[in-house]
Order: structure tokens, then sequence, then C-alpha cells
């Protein structure tokens, strides 16, 4: 077969036509701000837990089953079908998890097996790192062994996914650009881990949310309030802190095997700023108001930070 | 059984072309394979610089400029071996510039030869003593005119990059349309970043490397392989190697006709019906495409023990005694700039590799900067001077040296920079970060930021937070942690040139 300088014209024509195309086809679509399918977080009934802490045992695995079952199981969150993404805290590449900079591999993947078995349809997890390739800090992490292992998906960051949003009740975040996967989620589920940050003070779920964010270093001028905009606009469906080990300096990066306490602790609610909140109280803060996107969140009302009010299930494992 | 298949299967002359045709592609094919997924695709370090070990230019003017062998240097003897057998056969069947010629090759020139004078082909030679009485002088600045080199930079930064970008510009108008999402997003996950990068890619000067292939490929339009017969250094080495070729063209008398066909096809223009259709071996890249031609079976490759004649346009005394004159000179002037690289604050070399023995070792394959993951090295345009041309340098604007990785130093050939394993990589220096007070936006605007701190790779971060400015916090660099990565002016969100800057170290005095 001869490819005649005529087929190349022909098919470069075609090609240039289907591009023009496809750019005014993707013009109709109705943009992405308007097609929210997300799931609210589910509130408790009344009497019934708002947040579970299980602590204990070495066994990730049991720690995130014992604490969402305490809020009456992955069902509650996961319908049968649902699109489900799950951003862990894969910071940065190099570090295995015992450094405490990347969120636990084995919470990672209890927390995918929970939403296959609750029936989700499909389970992706999702981090944009900022220290090294995507897939260097998966690997290094150990998170991407256990996501296959566990029957999910890994979604690296893919430069075309990302969109434009308004916020329309951002008070100082009014807009920004946004992984739309994360975005079109059903179901969202934020698996931090607490760390040391020099600017938040600690960075724990709300601040975890950050990762979703393509221009990352330009949210940091007041960055409490843009955290409350984004978690306020961008509403994880329930969060679980992984503080099977935390990070108690040289946050969020580490690297040092001396700034790592092993606490075998894992949280869960819906409420991302109890979350927080009572993750504070793993530094040996009395007060969770000195985190001020706690602080400027609970005032905002997109969560509560009185964990003195709050019905907290202890639940000690193994 | 094999009797008859024997019989049914005679092979033709003819089918020396298709032969030959077929060897090229298949090792243009294995090129491209080891270019794209040699360490990036999992493949070891040495798979993807085999064919710079194989290349005798690279490695001899290596070893003459370092004054030292480094592992896999001595696999250029293997083509060397064949050149002895059978002349520039490296040429015509297997240098991958060479194919990219051959596939450009401009099918109207085919039956005509050019009227090109022959003292032309003399250039190369020029060029090679040049070379490598340069390396002599410790000096390989000239490198970037070996075929290979110049294939590995125009891949990496010229052909990848704008690849690369079209993909993104097809993907991005297709991802647009709904109903195609899931399939270009399953697409671009074979794609990314297994074969193209997962972040767009940003060169340094990748128009100026682009238009240097270009201008070589425009030159076949002159005569076909105008680069193999009159330029490249490296088919210089080979050709005057090849004069000691055992087995080498011969004219058949007694079956020419002269009729001209084998002078009108051979891509060289070696062949000269003036000298009865005889050509010379240096100049002969053994493609067989006069064998193919011949209706007449004229031509045979006999062996032969002695080696071939000397042409006009050979190396003669006067022209080496102008070549290493002008590499004595040339070498004298750029050094005269050296003081100058004292001056330059912001050249930023590999981890581990040391300027002098860097402009001495580098043969400017650009092996280093096709493997970095964070895009922070770049061939140099005007960063490291004359002498540096092409040389590798970091530019923290564009990437970041990622802690955990030591790709670099793995993959270099000569070992320019240095194998370190990645312990001792990451306690290499390669500058030093400052802050700039007066541009940073949280000493002098008191903004939240920060950026620079928290991204700061170091166990012990080198960069610390000063409360007593202002309650947010501003950095302050702590010089003697610092390994001048370059990931905090990576991320400075400060437009422009950023507040936070690496600087060079002072390790090399002049």
């Amino acid at each position: 077969m001869k490819f005649t300088r005529r087929d190349f014209l022909r098919w470069s024509m075609l090609g240039a036509g289907a591009s023009i195309g496809a750019q005014m086809l993707s013009a109709c679509a109705p943009a992405a701000s308007g097609g929210m399918t997300r799931l609210p977080p589910p509130t408790p009934g009344a009497g019934s837990t708002y947040l579970a802490v299980a602590r204990g045992g070495d066994d990730p695995e049991a720690l995130v089953r014992r604490a969402v079952a305490a809020l009456g199981g992955m069902e509650r969150f996961v319908p049968k079908g649902a699109n489900v993404v799950i951003k862990p805290n894969v910071c940065t590449a190099g570090r295995a998890y015992e450094y405490a900079a990347t969120t636990n591999p084995w919470v990672v993947g209890a927390v995918v097996k929970l939403a296959r078995e609750a029936g989700a349809a499909r389970v992706r997890v999702f981090d944009n790192p900022f220290g090294g390739t995507a897939e260097d800090a998966f690997a290094s992490s150990g998170i991407a062994e256990q996501v296959a292992a566990a029957g999910g998906e890994v979604e690296y960051p893919s430069a075309m996914k990302f969109v434009s949003v308004d916020l329309p009740a951002g008070e100082t975040l009014k807009s920004t650009v946004v992984y739309g996967d994360v975005f079109d989620a059903d179901v969202l589920i934020n698996v931090p881990l607490p760390k040391h940050h020099s600017l938040a003070q600690l960075t724990i779920g709300m601040k975890n949310m950050l990762g979703v964010v393509r221009d990352r270093p330009l949210m940091h001028a007041s960055l409490n309030q843009k955290l409350v905009d984004l978690n306020q606009f961008l509403v994880p469906t329930l969060t679980i802190v992984d503080a099977v080990r935390i990070l108690t300096a040289n946050g969020p990066t580490g690297g040092n095997l001396e700034d790592v306490r092993k606490l075998d602790t894992v949280i869960a609610t819906h409420d991302g700023v109890a979350a927080d909140a009572f993750a504070t109280t793993l530094f040996g803060w009395e007060d969770p108001q000195r985190l001020q996107y706690v602080k400027f969140g609970a005032e905002r009302g997109i969560g509560r930070s009185d964990l003195q009010n709050l019905r907290i299930e202890e639940i000690s494992v193994g | 059984m094999a009797d008859k298949s024997r019989r049914l299967f005679q092979w033709k002359d003819r089918y020396w072309r298709v032969a030959r045709s077929a060897v090229q592609a298949v090792t243009l094919a294995l090129f491209l394979f080891l270019f794209l997924r040699t360490v990036r695709g999992g493949l070891p370090a040495q798979a993807g610089t085999l064919f710079l070990h194989l290349d005798p230019l690279a490695m001899l003017a290596g070893l003459l400029a370092a004054k030292a062998y480094v592992k896999g240097m001595a696999l250029a003897l293997l083509t060397i071996g064949l050149t002895v057998l059978f002349g520039r056969a490296w040429c015509g069947w297997i240098c991958p510039l060479g194919t990219t010629l051959d596939i450009f090759h401009p099918r109207r020139w085919k039956n005509k030869q050019p009227s090109i004078p022959e003292a032309a082909r003399g250039i190369k030679h020029f060029l090679l003593t040049l070379i490598l009485t340069s390396a002599l002088l410790g000096s390989l600045w000239l490198m970037f005119l070996d075929p290979l080199t110049i294939m590995i930079r125009t891949l990496t930064e010229a052909v990848y990059p704008a690849l690369d970008r079209i993909v993104a510009a097809i993907e991005e108008a297709l991802y647009g349309i709904p109903a195609l999402r899931a399939s270009v997003s399953a697409r671009d996950r074979i794609l990314r970043p297994a074969l193209l990068p997962a972040d767009p890619a940003f060169t340094a000067g990748g128009v100026l490397i682009a238009a240097f292939f270009i201008g070589i490929i425009a030159l076949n339009a002159l005569a076909p392989r105008f680069w193999c017969r009159y330029l490249c250094p490296l088919g210089s080495l080979l050709g005057l190697t090849g004069k000691l070729a055992i087995f080498r063209r011969e004219v058949n008398p007694a079956a020419c006709n002269d009729c001209g066909a084998c002078a009108r096809v051979c891509p060289t223009g070696t062949i000269r019906p003036d000298k009865a259709n005889a050509s010379d071996p240096a100049e002969c890249t053994l493609c067989l495409d006069c064998v193919s031609a011949c209706p007449r079976a004229g031509q045979s490759f006999p062996a032969h023990l002695r080696p071939a004649g000397w042409n006009s346009y050979d190396p003669g005394r006067r022209q080496a005694l102008a070549a290493i004159g002008a590499a004595v000179g040339g070498a004298a002037l750029l050094r005269t700039d050296q003081y100058l690289r004292r001056a330059l604050p912001h050249l930023l070399r590999p981890p581990g590799a040391v300027e002098n023995d860097l402009l001495a070792k580098c043969i400017r394959c650009g092996e280093c900067i096709r493997v970095c993951p964070t895009g922070v090295l770049h061939p140099s345009v005007a960063e490291a001077g004359v002498e540096g041309f092409w040389t590798p340098v970091l530019i923290a604007r564009a990437g970041f040296c990622q802690y955990s990785c030591n790709a670099c130093g793995q993959v270099c050939p000569v070992e320019a920079i240095p194998p370190l394993p990645l312990e001792a990589k990451q306690q290499q220096v390669l500058g030093a970060a400052f802050v700039d007070r007066n541009r940073c936006i949280a000493w002098s605007d008191h903004q939240e930021c920060l950026v620079c701190e928290e991204m700061c790779p170091l166990p012990e971060k080198a960069i610390t937070v000063d409360y007593s400015e202002f309650p947010g916090g501003a950095p302050v660099v702590d010089r003697t942690r610092c390994i001048g990565c370059g990931t905090c002016e990576y991320k400075c969100p400060v437009a422009g040139e950023a507040a936070i800057r690496v600087y060079a170290p002072g390790r090399d005095s002049v």
C-alpha cells in the first residue's frame, strides 16, 4: 500500500476536523460545575455514633473496619454502583510508609476493600504529589501495591482532567482549578494522616483536600480561610484519619524516623472538621480551636469542633 | 524437505537492498525502544547507553579527554571490528541517523549524482582531527557533532516534547466530549507515564536543537546522505578504519558493460564512472544498492589484506596540521572565558559532576536529560559558556532534582556524572539556596506562604521558619544543610525570578 501526499493531506484534514469538532462539541457540553453528582455526607441519626476511634493492635485493616462499622458500616456511605474516589495523602516520592509522610498503604487498601464490599462500581485512589512524580510516590509509599491488591485503581493525575470551578459560597477562594475525576465522584473518601506543618501547624483532613487543587503554591496566602472555602465546596462523604503513625516534626515531607510516633489509631466520621479536631488531641492539644482551619470551619458551620458535645465511640482493637 | 525449499527459494542480488533496509528498520526501532523504555520504562541504565558504548568516536574522544577508562567503552571495539571486516557497514546498516537520512532521501535525486567537489569529503576528516585533538587537550565541546548524540538530543529535547504537546492537545480536545471521556482516559493511562511524560515537558532551546537537525536533513536535498559523505566525524573515523576493510567492493571487468547503474544509485556517490566504476571503501557504506542495481552481477566483495589507497580528499599532512592548529587555538581560546564561569551564579551541574571534569568527560549525548523524571536537566545554551554548549545544567525554574532519584548518574555512559548510590546522591551538594527578602512575599509583604519550607525534601529541613518578622513565619535557609536540589526555587509562587534561588557552589576556583 502506498501512502501518497494526497492520502496524507486527507488524513490530516480529517484529524484537524475531528479535533475542531471535538472542541466545538465540548463547548456545548454542560459545564463541569453543573453536573454535580457527589453525595453529601449522611448525618448520623439521634443516638448513633458521630465519630469513631479505633485503637490498638497491629493490623491497620482491622482498625479501619471497626471504626467504619461503628458508624453503621460502609453501606451508609457507598451506595451500590457508586463511583468512589479515595484521597489519601501521597505528598512525596521516596518515603516508605514508616516515615509517616504518606498515608498507610494498608489503611488505603482497607478503605478500597470496604468500598468494593459495599458494592461500588469503581474505586479509584487519587493524589497529586508535589515531591517527585506521581508514579514514584505511589510506588515508594507502598500505596500502589495495596490498592491493586485490594481491587482498586490508582488514578495518576492527568493534565487534561483538571477543571475550572467557581466557589459561589467561597469567601476568600472564589474560583480555582480542581481534578475533574474527584469533583465528579459520587463518593469522596478523605484518608489523610496527621502531620506537622509549619504554616498550618498541622495538616490533617481538611488540609489534605488541597491535593485536588492544581496550583497549590498560590493557595498558601490566607491558607486557613481558603481551606474552609474548599472543604465547603468539595465535601468528603467520609473522612478516615490514618493515625497508625503520625509525624511530629519536619512535616509534611518527613524522612526522619525520630519524628514519627506510632499510635495505631484510626478515626472515622462523616464530619471533616470533627475528624481534624479530634486528631489534634493525638498531638496532646487541649484545644482543637488552636488549629485555625478547624476554628474557621466550625464558625462557618461546615462541621463541629465541640468534641465534648459529640457522641464519640472509642473502640479498643486486639 | 530442506532440499526442496532450497530449490524453491533462491537468493537474488536485489534482495540485498531489502535485507539492508530490514536491518536498518530493526536497529532504528531498537534504538527508539531503548530511548523510550530505559530507566523510565524499567530497563536498566546499561541498556539505554548500548548504542553510545558502540560508538567508537564517542568512546575514543571520551578516553582521550578524560584519560580514564570507563566501563563499557570497550564495546566500541565491536564496531571497529565490524569496520575492519566490512568498512563503513555501521553507516549503511546500523547508524540511527544514517537510517533517518535514508528515510528522508528524496527520490528524485536518486538517479543523478550531485556536482559537489570531491574535496568536500575532506571536511569530515578535518572535523575528526579537530575533535580528537581537542579531546586530547581536555575539551569535548565538538562532540555535539556525533551522530548518536545528535539523535538522542533531538529526540529528547525536540521530537519528544513536541509529540507530547500534540498528543496532549488531541487528548484534551477529545476528552471534552463526554461520550469519549472513558476511552480517552483509558488510552491516556497506557501512554502516560510509560511512554510520554505525566507532566508537560519543558525544553531549553528545543527550537535550536530541532533547527540543527532539520539542517542536517535539509542537506540531503543537495546530495543523498550529505551529512555522511561530507560532515560526519564518526563516518570519517569509520571510513579511515575502513581503508583496512577485508571485504570490499570490486568490479569484475569481464562482466561490467559500463552501463553506469551502480554509480547512479550509489547513495554516497563514491562509485566513479571515470575510474572504471571503482569505489573508495572509506566512503562506501556497504549498502549494496549497487549489487541490487547491477544487471550483470558485475560486483563482488572479495577478501583483501592490503589497505585501500589514499585519495585526494583523504587527510594530508597540511590538512592535519591545520586541524591540529585549530584545535590548539580553539582550546586555548575557549579557556579564556573561564573567568566568566566564575561569574555564572546559577550554573548548577547534575549531582556529583565537577565543572572542569564534566567538560572533559561529557560527550553531550543528553542521556541524563532524557531520564530526568522532573525535567530539571537541560542542555545548556548560554548557561555554561561556549565550551559548555549543550552540556547538562539544572534549571530550577523548569523542574527540581528529585530527592529520591539518582537516574542521571546511573545512565551517564562516560561517568561525567558519577554513578552515585542514592544515599550519597542525597547528600551531594549541588548549590545552596538563598532567600531574597525583598522579593519573598513572607518577608516583604507579610503574606502567609512557607511553600519552600513545606516542600524542602530533607529529613531535617534546610529551611527553617523565622516567626519574629510576622506571625505567619518567614523562611530562612540553613546553608549547612541545604543541598541545592532546587525544589524551593521551582515551587516558589513569586512570578518571574523566584524569591528563593539556588546559587552555584564555590567548588571550582579558577
